[in-house]
C-alpha cells in the first residue's frame, strides 16, 4: 500500500515536472525563435520575457543566455553611450549567472565575445585594450570547448568585417571566416530547440555584401 | 461519495480555468513621468508583461491568492507590490526610484583631472596621454599641458598652482613612489620612469584631494595599473633613437620587459649643446604579474630594476669658460604588490599593498665623490564598505605606514635621516541623490623624524545643476614633512601646511567639454633659512639656521575647453590658467613670487586621426609668461622676468596591422620653430656674470618603431604609440 501511494505520488510529481518542463520547452522554443528572427524591432519586450523565465527557472542557463543576448543586441540600436553601458551592466549579470549554471559552455563564451564587442563599440579608441583582449580570449575558449561551433568564425568575421583595412581588417579578410562559418553551420545541430542557433542567415548576408 | 468528489473536482477545475485574473497598470518614475519597457513579473511564474511606450501594461494569469508583482527596469531600483489574485481585475500604479549610477550621478570634480575609460564625466582618456604632441608619451609632460600646472623647463616634476615640485606626490596603486623620475642632473629635465601603458587610469589633482592621501602640500598624481588583459601571448620589440626594448607577455598574466637605452643616435642626429664624457646609457628590466582568482580577488605584482650611467660636463659658472664633471651611476629598484578582495557580493572591498623601493646615486661632482641613497618600505590597507541606493555611496577607512631612510654623503660629510611615518584615514562619499554628492574625510599622521602629529579634515561636494552641468567644491588642510635637505640638519622642524579651497563648474555635452575652476591656497609653517645672503642656485646644499616661520598664498583660475565633435576624428583642447602667488620660504628674505611660477600658462592641443591611412597626427602649441629672475644678493625690488616660453610640437604615428603582427611608426618634433627658450639664469660666485639656462636641444627630432607579434588583441590601437 505504502509503495503504491509512493509510486502514485512519484507519478503525479513527475507529471507535474513534465508539465512544467513542457511549458518551459514550449515557451523557450517560441521565444528563442522570435529573438533570432528579430532584426527591426526593440529587443526589450523579449529581454523582459526571458528575464521573467530566468527568474522562475533558476536552474536553466538558456533564459539567462537569451536575456543577455537581447540586452547586448539592443545596445546596437541605441545612441547614447551611457545607456548602452547601463544595459551592458545588466547583461553582464545574466552572463555570470549563465556561466555559473553551465560552466565551460562554448555558446556562453561566444556571447561573452559579443558582450566585449558591444562594450568596445561604445568607445573603441580607448576600450580596445581591455575589451579587444576579452573578445579574443572568449572566442579562443569557445573554440577550445567546441571546435565545431559555427558562431566562433561568424563573430570573428563580423569583427574583421567592420575593422578598417589599415588595422588589419576589411571585407576581403573577413570572407574566409564567413565561409568557414557556413561550412560549420551545414553540419551544426543545436542541442535543443531553444539553444542558440543564430548566425547562418547573417553569414550569408555578409558574404553577399563582400565583393 | 465518489460522485461528490468527482463533482467537486470538476467544479474546481472549471472555476480555476475561468478564474483568470487580469492585472494591468502603469509604471512611472517618482515624478510621474512614464517609463516605457519596464518588466513586470509575477514572482515565480512566467506571467507578466513589458510596459508599452506609454508605460502601460496588462496581462492575465491563472495564479491565485496573494502574489508578489516584481517590477524591474534598467536605471531604476527594483520595486514590488503584493496583489490579490481572485479573478477580479487588478489595477496598480507603480512608481520607480531612479538608481544612482554612472550615467546620472554627479561626480566630485573640483581639483581633479581624471583620465579613465570607464568613468563618466572625465575629461581625458588614458590614450590621450600617448597621442598628445608635446607630451612625448610621458605622463607628467602631458599633465603639464593641463590647467593648474606650471611649465618649468629645466627641471622634472609637477609644479602645481604655485607649489614646488616637492609638493606633488606620485602614487601607484595607493603606494607613494619615492623616485618617479630618472635621477636629476642640474638643468637637464628627466623623464618619468613609468610607461604610460602600464596604467588604466590617471588622476591628476590640482588641490583639495581626498583624505586617502597625504604628505603633499599641492597635488597628488594617482596612477592605477592595468588589470589582467585577456589570455594572449605576444611579444613586442621596439627601437628608437634612444633605446631598444623587448617585452613578452605570457598568457596575459605574466609580462617581462628588458631594455637598453643609449642616446648616442639621438645626439648624433640632433644638434645639441650636451658635452658628454659618457653618453647616458642604461639597462633595465621589469616583471609584472596580474592574476584574477575565483574567490573575487586579484593580485598584482610589479617589480622593476634600472641601472643608468652618465657623465656630463656642465658649465662652471664661477670660472668663465670652464666646466666641471657631473657623473652619476644610478641604480633604482621599485617593487609593489597589491591584493584586492571583495566580500559579500562586493559589499565590502579590501585593497592592500606592500611596496619597497631603493635608489642609489653614486655621484662624482668635479673631483668630489658624493652619494645619495634613499629607501622606502610601505604597507597600506584600505577597507571600503558600499552602501545606499545601488551601492553608490562608499565608506573607506584604512592605514598606511612607511619606513624611510635617506642619506647624503658629500666627501667626508654624511647626513642621514630616518623616518617612520604612519597615517590613519577615513572618508565617506555619500550620494544624497543622483544630483548631490558629499565627501567628508579625516586623516591623522605621525612622523618619527620630527616627532610630531597632525590631524586634518577634508571635504568636497558636487551638485548637478542640469543634465550636463555641475558645480563642485573642495577644501581641506594638507601637511607635509619639510624637505630632507632641511631635516638632515634640523630635526626640530615641524610639518609645513597648506589650506585649499576650490570651486569648479563644468559642462559636458555631446563631445564638447567646458570647465573652469577658481582656487585659493594658503601656505603656513614653510621652512625658512635665516641670516643668509640670497643665493639663487637651486642645487645648493642649505646649511643655515632654519625654522617654520614661512608662509604664502596662491590664487587664480583656469579654464579648459575640449571639442571632439566639430571635426570628424579630430580633437581640440584649449587651456588657460592664471596664477597669482607669493611666498616667504627657503632662502627668500621676504614674500615674493617664487622662481618657478609664471602668471599665465596656455596651450592648444590638436589631434587628427586619418582612418584610411591609419595615421594619427598631433600639433601642440604652448606658451607661458615669464618667470621671475632673482640674482645673487638680490634686493627683491623691481623684479626682472624671463622672456615668455613658447613651444610648437608635432607628432605623427602610423599603424600597420596584419593578422598576427602589429607595426607602429612614430615621429616627434619638439620646438618646431626652434625658439630659444630661456628658463632662468645661473650666476658666477661674485654675481657679476650670468648665464642663460636653455634646453639642451633647441629643436628635437625623435622617431622609432614598435612591432608586436603573436596573438593580438583585435585592433590594438593602444599599442600604436608604444614609445
Amino acid at each position: 500500500m505504502k509503495k503504491l501511494v509512493l509510486s502514485i505520488a512519484l507519478a503525479i510529481g513527475s507529471v507535474a515536472v513534465f508539465a512544467q518542463n513542457e511549458k518551459f520547452v514550449a515557451t523557450m522554443t517560441e521565444q528563442a525563435a522570435a529573438i533570432q528572427a528579430n532584426y527591426e524591432g526593440s529587443y526589450m519586450p523579449m529581454a523582459n520575457k526571458m528575464e521573467r523565465i530566468a527568474a522562475a527557472e533558476a536552474k536553466e542557463w538558456t533564459p539567462q543566455y537569451w536575456s543577455a543576448y537581447c540586452l547586448i543586441n539592443e545596445t546596437f540600436k541605441l545612441k547614447e553611450a551611457g545607456e548602452k553601458d547601463l544595459l551592458l551592466e545588466k547583461a553582464e549579470v545574466f552572463i555570470e549567472k549563465a556561466e555559473m549554471l553551465s560552466p565551460n559552455n562554448d555558446e556562453i563564451e561566444v556571447l561573452k565575445a559579443q558582450y566585449a564587442m558591444a562594450k568596445l563599440s561604445v568607445d573603441p579608441m580607448s576600450r580596445w585594450q581591455k575589451y579587444g583582449a576579452d573578445f579574443q580570449t572568449a572566442l579562443k575558449r569557445a573554440e577550445e570547448i567546441n571546435p565545431e561551433n559555427p558562431r566562433v568564425p561568424y563573430v570573428m568575421g563580423t569583427n574583421i568585417f567592420y575593422t578598417p583595412e589599415g588595422f588589419g581588417g576589411g571585407q576581403a579578410k573577413a570572407k574566409p571566416y564567413f565561409e568557414k562559418a557556413l561550412a560549420k553551420f551545414s553540419t551544426f545541430k543545436s542541442a535543443t530547440a531553444y539553444a542558440p542557433n543564430w548566425g547562418k542567415e547573417a553569414s550569408n548576408y555578409f558574404l553577399s555584401q563582400i565583393k | 461519495m465518489k460522485k461528490l468528489f468527482t463533482f467537486l473536482i470538476t467544479i474546481l477545475s472549471i472555476i480555476s480555468a475561468n478564474a483568470q485574473t487580469v492585472v494591468s497598470g502603469k509604471i512611472t518614475d517618482k515624478k510621474g513621468e512614464i517609463l516605457p519597457f519596464a518588466n513586470i513579473a509575477l514572482e515565480g511564474t512566467y506571467d507578466g508583461a513589458s510596459a508599452d511606450e506609454n508605460g502601460k501594461f496588462s496581462f492575465t494569469t491563472d495564479e491565485k491568492g496573494t502574489k508578489k508583482l516584481l517590477v524591474t527596469m534598467v536605471g531604476f531600483l527594483n520595486a514590488q507590490k503584493e496583489i490579490q489574485l481572485n479573478g477580479q481585475k487588478v489595477e496598480v500604479e507603480i512608481k520607480l526610484e531612479e538608481t544612482i549610477n554612472s550615467l546620472n550621478a554627479v561626480v566630485v570634480t573640483a581639483g581633479m583631472f581624471e583620465a579613465s575609460d570607464e568613468k563618466k564625466m572625465v575629461m581625458l582618456k588614458p590614450l590621450d596621454i600617448v597621442t598628445t604632441a608635446g607630451g612625448n608619451a610621458d605622463i607628467v609632460s602631458v599633465m603639464q599641458l593641463l590647467p593648474g600646472s606650471n611649465r618649468v623647463g629645466e627641471r622634472e616634476g609637477l609644479f602645481v598652482r604655485g607649489g614646488s615640485a616637492n609638493e606633488t606626490k606620485t602614487v601607484i596603486d595607493g603606494m607613494i613612489v619615492q623616485n618617479p623620475f630618472f635621477s636629476s642632473t642640474p638643468d637637464v629635465p628627466q623623464r618619468g620612469r613609468f610607461d604610460p601603458f602600464m596604467f588604466k587610469g590617471t588622476a591628476f589633482s590640482t588641490g583639495g584631494y581626498s583624505a586617502l592621501y597625504g604628505q603633499a602640500l599641492s597635488s597628488v598624481l594617482l596612477l592605477n595599473t592595468q588589470d589582467k588583459l585577456g589570455e594572449n601571448t605576444s611579444t613586442t620589440a621596439s627601437l628608437n633613437l634612444a633605446s631598444a626594448a623587448v617585452s613578452h607577455t605570457h598568457k596575459g598574466w605574466l609580462t617581462g620587459t628588458l631594455y637598453y637605452s643609449n642616446i648616442t643616435p639621438l645626439i648624433k642626429l640632433v644638434k645639441n649643446n650636451y658635452d658628454f664624457e659618457k653618453v647616458p646609457e642604461g639597462v633595465g628590466a621589469s616583471v609584472s604579474v596580474n592574476e584574477n582568482f575565483k574567490n573575487n580577488s586579484s593580485l598584482k605584482i610589479y617589480g622593476t630594476f634600472a641601472d643608468n650611467r652618465s657623465a656630463i660636463n656642465l658649465p662652471n659658472y664661477d670660472v668663465e669658460n670652464t666646466k666641471y664633471l657631473f657623473a652619476n651611476t644610478n641604480r633604482n629598484a621599485f617593487t609593489n604588490a597589491s591584493y584586492r578582495q571583495s566580500y559579500k557580493d562586493g559589499l565590502w572591498v579590501l585593497n592592500s599593498g606592500v611596496s619597497y623601493s631603493k635608489n642609489i646615486d653614486n655621484l662624482k661632482i668635479g673631483n668630489v665623490m658624493a652619494d645619495r641613497e634613499d629607501e622606502r618600505t610601505q604597507l597600506r590597507a584600505v577597507m571600503s564598505r558600499l552602501y545606499g541606493n545601488n551601492r553608490s555611496s562608499t565608506f573607506n577607512f584604512g592605514a598606511e605606514t612607511h619606513w624611510i631612510n635617506v642619506s647624503n654623503q658629500f666627501e667626508q660629510n654624511l647626513a642621514t635621516l630616518k623616518d617612520h611615518y604612519t597615517a590613519i584615514f577615513a572618508e565617506s562619499e555619500m550620494f544624497a541623490s543622483p544630483q548631490l554628492a558629499i565627501r567628508l574625510g579625516a586623516r591623522a599622521e605621525y612622523s618619527s623624524a620630527i616627532g610630531k602629529y597632525n590631524a586634518v579634515p577634508r571635504i568636497s561636494m558636487a551638485y548637478k545643476t542640469g543634465k550636463y552641468s555641475q558645480v563642485s567644491l573642495a577644501g581641506g588642510r594638507f601637511y607635509q614633512n619639510p624637505d630632507k635637505e632641511y631635516l638632515y640638519l634640523n630635526k626640530n622642524l615641524g610639518f609645513e601646511s597648506s589650506d585649499h579651497i576650490i570651486a569648479n563648474y563644468q559642462i559636458m555635452k555631446l563631445g564638447r567639454t567646458f570647465r573652469t575652476e577658481v582656487f585659493y591656497k594658503k601656505y603656513d609653517n614653510l621652512v625658512v633659512e635665516k641670516g643668509q645672503a640670497f643665493d639663487p642656485n637651486p642645487y645648493r646644499f642649505p646649511t643655515g639656521q632654519t625654522d617654520n616661520s614661512g608662509n604664502g598664498f596662491a590664487q587664480g583660475f583656469d579654464m579648459f575647453f575640449r571639442d571632439q565633435k566639430s571635426l570628424k576624428n579630430g580633437d581640440v583642447w584649449l587651456t588657460y590658467s592664471f596664477l597669482d602667488t607669493e611666498r616667504y620660504f627657503r632662502n627668500y628674505p621676504k614674500s615674493v613670487m617664487p622662481y618657478f611660477a609664471s602668471k599665465h600658462n596656455m596651450s592648444v592641443v590638436y589631434k587628427q586621426f586619418f582612418t584610411k591611412i591609419a595615421t594619427n597626427v598631433g600639433l601642440t602649441f604652448s606658451q607661458s609668461s615669464g618667470r621671475p629672475v632673482y640674482g645673487i644678493n638680490e634686493i627683491f625690488g623691481k623684479v626682472e622676468m624671463t622672456k615668455p616660453y613658447q613651444n610648437v610640437s608635432f607628432m605623427a604615428s602610423k599603424i600597420k596591422q596584419t593578422a598576427n603582427s602589429f607595426l607602429v611608426f612614430y615621429a616627434i618634433v619638439d620646438n618646431v620653430l626652434g625658439r630659444n627658450n630661456v628658463f632662468g639664469y645661473r650666476y658666477s660666485a661674485d654675481g657679476t656674470k650670468r648665464y642663460e639656462v636653455n634646453p639642451p636641444m633647441k629643436r628635437m627630432i625623435f622617431f622609432g618603431v614598435s612591432w608586436t607579434f603573436g596573438k593580438l588583441n583585435g585592433r590594438s590601437k593602444e599599442a600604436d604609440l608604444n614609445f
